[in-house]
């Protein structure tokens, strides 16, 4: 499967620029932290809308329209589209998996522990052979990995790493297109437009390529 | 990789599921940055989850802090035309 992320750039800056311009005009923001929350919201959904129907932007933008205060600018920048989009990515039942895998996770660590403190008590170590040493370094790190990635907790093996490794390119397309947005406003409301060299930007927009 | 191969099936199906763990593993590394892991040397899966975790981390970071920036940065001037102009070259 060959993946390409050339049409990314522009989808991603109409996106958030859109994003930006709704937000501006909604509400008159009146902290800095509103007004960065709201370029972070446009920022992650533009991502979102460029790398196209994945399951982490699937994810990502269930949880952004879920929390209460991003509704009004979501519906600003999705418009028309607000209504089904919405009924396509509210799924409460994403969650509810979710919820139950968490107490059964807890059930068995726990019943672990008191398997480990019982053989203590008997007064044997609990002899831990290398390999389950390694499987265990190796479960808390994906855990974490789970936690860090949009809708990773439902994903095991071969397909975490997948959905990881695409998370993570366009993480760092996202932050190349934020650098290169920011670099272009600081220059152009300090100084003359004129001087900023073209070839520069478009080196900024480079985004990296991979095939399967 | 055993983690891996116990939830798979057991069957010939867990060895090309290997094979794309591992593949999957080395592209990870290859998307790294050079200073977190130096690419020529061979280095264990769970040294590039580790790596992977932080550098996800330390994303987030900067996207946090490039919002920061924007926000004041917008806060100050509005969208002229110039502005716009310097965005559209972004765009060709």
């Amino acid at each position: 499967m060959h993946v390409t992320k050339e049409f990314k750039k522009k989808t991603f800056l109409k996106q958030f620029l859109l994003g930006l311009h709704v937000s501006n005009s909604i509400s008159n923001p009146i902290s800095i932290e509103q007004r960065k929350n709201s370029i972070k919201l446009s920022a992650d959904l533009a991502m979102a809308f460029a790398r196209g129907r994945t399951h982490w932007t699937h994810a990502l933008i269930t949880k952004l329209g879920q929390k209460e205060e991003n509704k009004s600018t979501l519906k600003g920048i999705l418009g028309r589209r607000y209504q089904i989009l919405m009924a396509r990515y509210s799924c409460p039942l994403l969650y509810q998996k979710v919820q139950r895998r968490k107490k059964g996770v807890r059930s068995y660590r726990f019943s672990y522990n008191a398997q480990k403190r019982r053989s203590a008590l008997k007064g044997s170590c609990v002899r831990v052979s290398p390999s389950v040493v390694a499987r265990n370094l190796e479960n808390r790190r994906s855990k974490v990995l789970k936690r860090l990635v949009p809708g990773g907790e439902l994903l095991k093996g071969s397909s975490l790493l997948s959905e990881v490794l695409d998370y993570v390119i366009s993480l760092k397309a996202q932050v190349d297109m934020m650098k290169s947005l920011w670099r272009a406003t600081q220059v152009s409301s300090s100084s003359n437009v004129e001087l900023i060299p073209k070839c520069s930007i478009a080196k900024e927009g480079s985004f990296l390529h991979y095939s399967k | 990789m055993s983690s891996w191969r116990s939830r798979s099936r057991q069957s010939n199906s867990s060895r090309i599921s290997e094979e794309q763990i591992n593949d999957l593993v080395s592209k990870l590394q290859m998307i790294l940055p050079e200073t977190r892991i130096r690419n020529n040397d061979r280095v264990s899966s769970a040294r590039v989850l580790q790596e992977t975790c932080n550098y996800i981390k330390s994303l987030h970071r900067e996207v946090d802090d490039l919002s920061e920036r924007l926000a004041e940065l917008l806060e100050t001037t509005d969208m002229t035309s110039s502005q716009a102009a310097i965005i559209r070259s972004l765009l060709m």
